[in-house]
């Protein structure tokens, strides 16, 4: 639950557009901070209580910058700092964005008794999920594997050794507009703040790669997340085919590729072979054994070869039986 | 027998493509390469056609966009795209044409993301380029590898 929070929260921190935010309860106690000017809570609390259950979505321009409030769910409110040059429609829905990562995470109730901002509220509030896990019916099975989340820096060693492990170039993989990455092994930690894998995205990628992962969801096309962010489609494969290297997400469509495919890049000679699948019964006796050599597999000149043809011979008698559902098919052999 | 609409423009548009198939690695490079051929062609297309006349001085907006790619259909095939999708989303319009003239009868196997038709992308390309509009044309779906339509993508810039 932490880490995925963190993780939804580092979008704000790595915004440059964003000054601060916090995470408050639903009475306005700041609870978790980042770069949030104080003497900006009181109009904020000011303003909750005005609206109190009835809050939904609120921007209050301050001399600061641009507030916007947003109820996270009935216990908790985002609150975020934009910069005043930010239009209001981009800052809502950048802060949209960020309700939409946190939607499906489950955030337990504030502790009665806390202290506002405080940087260890994070971990008070993981004790109470888990708590609160463990008292639930078969609920051990979870809990015996959130500890995994339970503290980001301890889980740093186990992606570098995924890192190791995978060798690919971003070029063994292969990307098309309809491809629908799928989150990899390594994804969380690639959104994780304080790893490696997401300091080495940040340095060639920067923001651009945070914001390629939180659009891949695994049924999102290449084209899709493109024109969500308003990119060229060449520069979301790029940024893809790199982090498949890294193992950040997977790409099926490589997967589903033969190892001999996968070793050569080039696709083969285009040849064009005739499919008939007519009824011979109805073909003249002659033709019969050139047709019968049509399925798809043999080029005209393959064909002459097998049956002692000359090759005019052969594109005579595929021109003629055209009209009887004669095709030919395109492929690289 | 198929009918097939411009026979001689299919042969001539067939070897193109066998050209570049057997000159290219992957499909992705032949993709580039056909768009690039349309982006030549698109010039000599917009030199000795009427779209400059029929088309307004200054596109603007997607309907702008949608217009114009209604004329170089009426120029170029004597017909309308099947649909101009402006909805879908919101940098892109979308040409969708179910009779398209240059995979007419072409049936590839084993070529998934081949477009066969990438040449009218680049064309479309230059087009737009030529009355203003900065777009990225891509194809996304092609009949010749089994779709029920071509399908273009034009993307704003």
């Amino acid at each position: 639950m932490a880490g995925d929070l963190e993780r939804a929260l580092s979008k704000l921190r790595t915004d440059n557009q964003v000054l601060g935010y916090s995470l408050m309860t639903k009475v306005g106690r700041p609870f978790i901070s980042f770069s949030f000017p104080g003497d900006i809570f009181p109009r904020v609390k000011d303003s909750i209580k005005l609206y109190k259950s009835d809050l939904r979505l609120m921007t209050i321009d301050t001399e600061k910058g641009l507030v916007v409030l947003s109820p996270v769910d009935a216990n908790w409110i985002l609150t975020v700092l934009y910069i005043h040059e930010l239009q209001l429609g981009v800052a809502i829905a950048k802060t949209k964005n960020v309700l939409r990562l946190l939607e499906g995470i489950e955030l337990p109730p504030p502790p009665e008794d806390f202290e506002d901002s405080a940087e260890a509220n994070l971990q008070v509030l993981q004790s109470i999920a888990i708590k609160a896990a463990s008292t639930a019916p078969g609920a051990s099975e979870a809990v015996m594997t959130s500890p995994q989340a339970k503290s980001l820096p301890s889980v740093a060693p186990a992606p570098k050794a995924a890192i190791e492990k995978q060798s690919p170039s971003p070029d063994d993989f292969y990307v098309l507009p309809t491809t629908i990455p799928k989150k990899g092994e390594t994804h969380s930690n690639a959104l994780s703040l304080d790893s490696v894998l997401c300091s080495e995205m940040k340095k060639v990628y920067r923001n651009f790669g945070f914001d390629v992962l939180m659009l891949v969801d695994g049924s999102r096309t290449v084209t899709q997340i493109a024109e969500s962010m308003f990119q060229p489609n060449e520069r979301v494969a790029s940024f893809l085919k790199w982090a498949a290297s890294k193992g950040i997400v997977a790409l099926p469509e490589a997967k589903e590729r033969t190892p001999e495919e996968k070793a050569s890049p080039s696709m083969g000679r285009f040849v064009k072979c005739p499919l008939f699948e007519g009824d011979l019964s109805k073909v003249k006796s002659e033709d019969v054994p050139i047709l019968k050599l049509c399925d798809g597999s043999r080029t005209p000149e393959k064909i002459a070869e097998e049956t002692g043809s000359p090759q005019v011979r052969v594109i005579q008698v595929l021109a003629l039986y055209r009209r009887l559902g004669l095709k030919m098919i395109g492929k690289a052999v | 027998m198929p009918k097939i609409e411009n026979p001689l423009l299919l042969s001539l548009y067939s070897k193109v493509v066998d050209q570049v198939l057997s000159e290219t690695n992957n499909i992705d490079e032949a993709n580039r390469r056909l768009r690039d051929i349309g982006r030549e062609v698109g010039s000599q297309i917009y030199l000795t056609t009427d779209i400059v006349d029929r088309t307004k001085d200054t596109i603007t907006t997607r309907e702008d966009v949608s217009k114009l790619v209604e004329i170089i259909f009426r120029v170029l095939y004597d017909k309308k795209p099947t649909l101009v999708d402006m909805e879908t989303a919101r940098g892109s319009v979308r040409v969708t044409d179910e009779s398209c003239i240059w995979c007419q009868d072409v049936h590839l196997e084993g070529m998934a993301g081949f477009g066969y038709c990438e040449v009218f992308s680049g064309i479309l390309e230059s087009l737009l380029a030529f009355k203003g509009v900065e777009a990225k044309v891509f194809q996304e779906m092609c009949r010749a590898t089994g779709a029920d339509s071509c399908e273009w993508n034009i993307r704003l810039q």
